[in-house]
């Protein structure tokens, strides 16, 4: 076991690329945040560390591209899992044509969307949590949100917040990713379960119309 | 004589006026604030007050910039977002002004004034932004010409729920100020619900739990208010030093700003402070004086717009009350 280097400072944990039992790895390690009192971090870090794990190990089993989790270390918050070598979607969506784009958004869609029917929120979808490989293979990681929910407005809030995401940091092309995203997810919601799609969609609607959020329609 | 701006801040609870010339410089700032007798802030009651007053907050703006009404270039009002009732009067005073003394008028965002205060302020230029206030809980930065929202409550702001736990527990309005005070006595951490998702927060749950604490047997005997103030602080700023550290990351800005009433609270100036230097990030708050609602700050963003792409007719000056600060395209750094 060797931490070789460290490939990403992230805002909760710090990745760090390197060997364990020869196999290329990455290292997960929840940073303690000096912010917060000990207490409060201790608890909310050992808790997402083996949220994450136990979300990565399950999910795996639908099929969905995540890293394979080979060790927990919940003292230290540490998880040791399999190094996927790629790029983040947010650093290279705006190299993409539009074929690849669409193909990409549709797979996400499909992804989560599996997710979702299984009774899995991700919590953190963003175009930083979702890595594409050399091979043009969509892996989709960062569980530390994840939750177990069969509800129609957690899976709405989690398509929420990645909608919100597009359009803050990919306003350009929000509009068309967006809609291969939903094409995707819907294709998974066929064969008799339409309606509930239907329902998680204008769900979103009613979370934006919460107040704070205006109709989507009234976007300048 | 420089040219002069006269800004209206009439969105909640403070009717201020500021009077600023065009590169910035405060010459006045009156702020009247509406304080409740019991309760929270009632629409009606806070646009009486806004009424009775408003001559005499602009004639003190006036006579302490030692100017006329007549010296007057343009006018600046906050058009949205807020309480009808209450940024109706702002609106109403704005246009009669204008067209009394037939000057051009602006209408602004209160969200995207906060911001911009603080940027001419602390003299930065690109940073992201924690906006905490009684009504507003949001990260923003600029991204594709506009203040994009990255995070923000999907519930209660984090100042009214402060407030509405400090009403709750027996402290007068404003209950900031005194439960910032009460959590430093105590250093016993009780459990709260801690809700982040992604980079929004709720608050809700957090509030309900807190009240619960004051109506729990143990209250007095386990553990007393400074306690829960303590615990209630910690859990809510974790929370949203926790969405900003994710926004600072994920924009990658070099600068963060802390703006808005609660931005006067120091723990949290701390731990907003702390993870800035984590990401080699220069950190400002926003001084005092324009932390909370006021007029220089409408002032200084009506001047900002009025610049890019001139004023607006008096049809465009209806009151907008739920316009999102990123419904706005922000010409002046496009």
């Amino acid at each position: 076991m060797k931490k070789e280097k460290i490939i990403r400072k992230g805002a909760e944990a710090s990745l760090y690329y390197g060997f364990w039992f020869g196999k290329e790895v990455i290292f997960k390690y929840r940073i303690p945040k000096k912010y917060r009192i000990e207490e409060l971090d201790k608890k909310i870090r050992t808790e997402r560390t083996l949220n994450e794990a136990r979300a990565l190990i399950k999910v795996k089993k639908y099929g969905i591209n995540v890293p394979q989790v080979f060790e927990i270390d919940s003292v230290n918050s540490t998880i040791v899992m399999k190094y996927i070598p790629g790029n983040k979607l947010k650093d290279i969506l705006s190299d993409l044509d539009d074929n690849l784009k669409k193909k990409y958004f549709n797979e996400i869609g499909r992804m989560i969307a599996t997710l979702h029917r299984n009774g899995h929120i991700h919590g953190d979808i963003t175009t930083s949590n979702i890595i594409v490989t050399p091979e043009k293979e969509i892996f989709l990681i960062d569980f530390g949100l994840h939750e177990y929910s069969d509800t129609i407005e957690d899976k709405s809030v989690d398509l929420h917040l990645f909608k919100r995401v597009l359009i803050s940091s990919h306003g350009k092309v929000y509009k068309f990713c967006f809609k291969a995203f939903l094409e995707g997810y819907k294709l998974k919601y066929e064969k008799g379960e339409d309606r509930k799609y239907d329902e998680i969609i204008k769900n979103i609607e009613a979370i934006e119309s919460r107040g704070r959020y205006i109709k989507s329609e009234d976007r300048i | 004589m420089k040219k002069l701006c006269l800004g209206i801040e009439s969105t909640a609870h403070t009717f201020s006026v500021g009077i600023l010339d065009f590169e910035g410089t405060t010459y006045s700032l009156i702020n009247d604030v509406f304080i409740p007798e019991e309760g929270g802030l009632h629409p009606g009651l806070v646009r009486e007050q806004h009424l009775n007053n408003f001559m005499k907050i602009i004639n003190r703006a006036l006579s302490n910039a030692k100017i006329s009404i007549k010296d007057i270039d343009l006018i600046a009002f906050s058009q949205s977002p807020g309480l009808g009732p209450v940024l109706k009067i702002g609106a109403w005073v704005a246009r009669m002004l204008s067209q009394l003394i037939d000057i051009p008028i602006v209408g602004v965002n209160h969200c995207i004034a906060h911001v911009e205060i603080g940027r001419l302020k602390c003299n930065i230029n690109d940073p992201l932004a924690l906006y905490v206030s009684g009504g507003n809980t949001i990260v923003s930065a600029f991204e594709s010409e506009r203040y994009q929202i990255f995070g923000e409550t999907l519930d209660l702001a984090i100042g009214n729920m402060i407030d509405s736990f400090a009403r709750d527990a027996g402290l007068q309005h404003p209950g900031g100020p005194k439960i910032e005070k009460l959590a430093l006595e105590s250093k016993n951490y009780i459990p709260l619900p801690y809700v982040v998702k992604g980079m929004d927060l709720s608050f809700s749950g957090l509030y309900t739990a807190a009240k619960y604490l004051l109506q729990s047997n143990d209250y007095g005997k386990k553990y007393n208010l400074n306690d829960i103030a303590y615990s209630l602080q910690e859990t809510a700023f974790g929370m949203l030093t926790e969405v900003t550290e994710r926004a600072l990351a994920h924009t990658e800005k070099k600068e963060v700003l802390l703006t808005g009433g609660v931005a006067a609270n120091k723990r949290l100036q701390s731990m907003i402070e702390y993870i800035s230097k984590e990401h080699n990030a220069r950190f400002e708050v926003v001084p005092l004086k324009y932390a909370g609602d006021n007029g220089a700050m409408i002032g200084w963003t009506g001047l900002l717009r009025y610049q890019a792409e001139g004023g607006h007719n008096i049809s465009e000056t209806i009151i907008k009350p739920k316009e999102r600060m990123d419904q706005i395209t922000i010409p002046w750094r496009s």
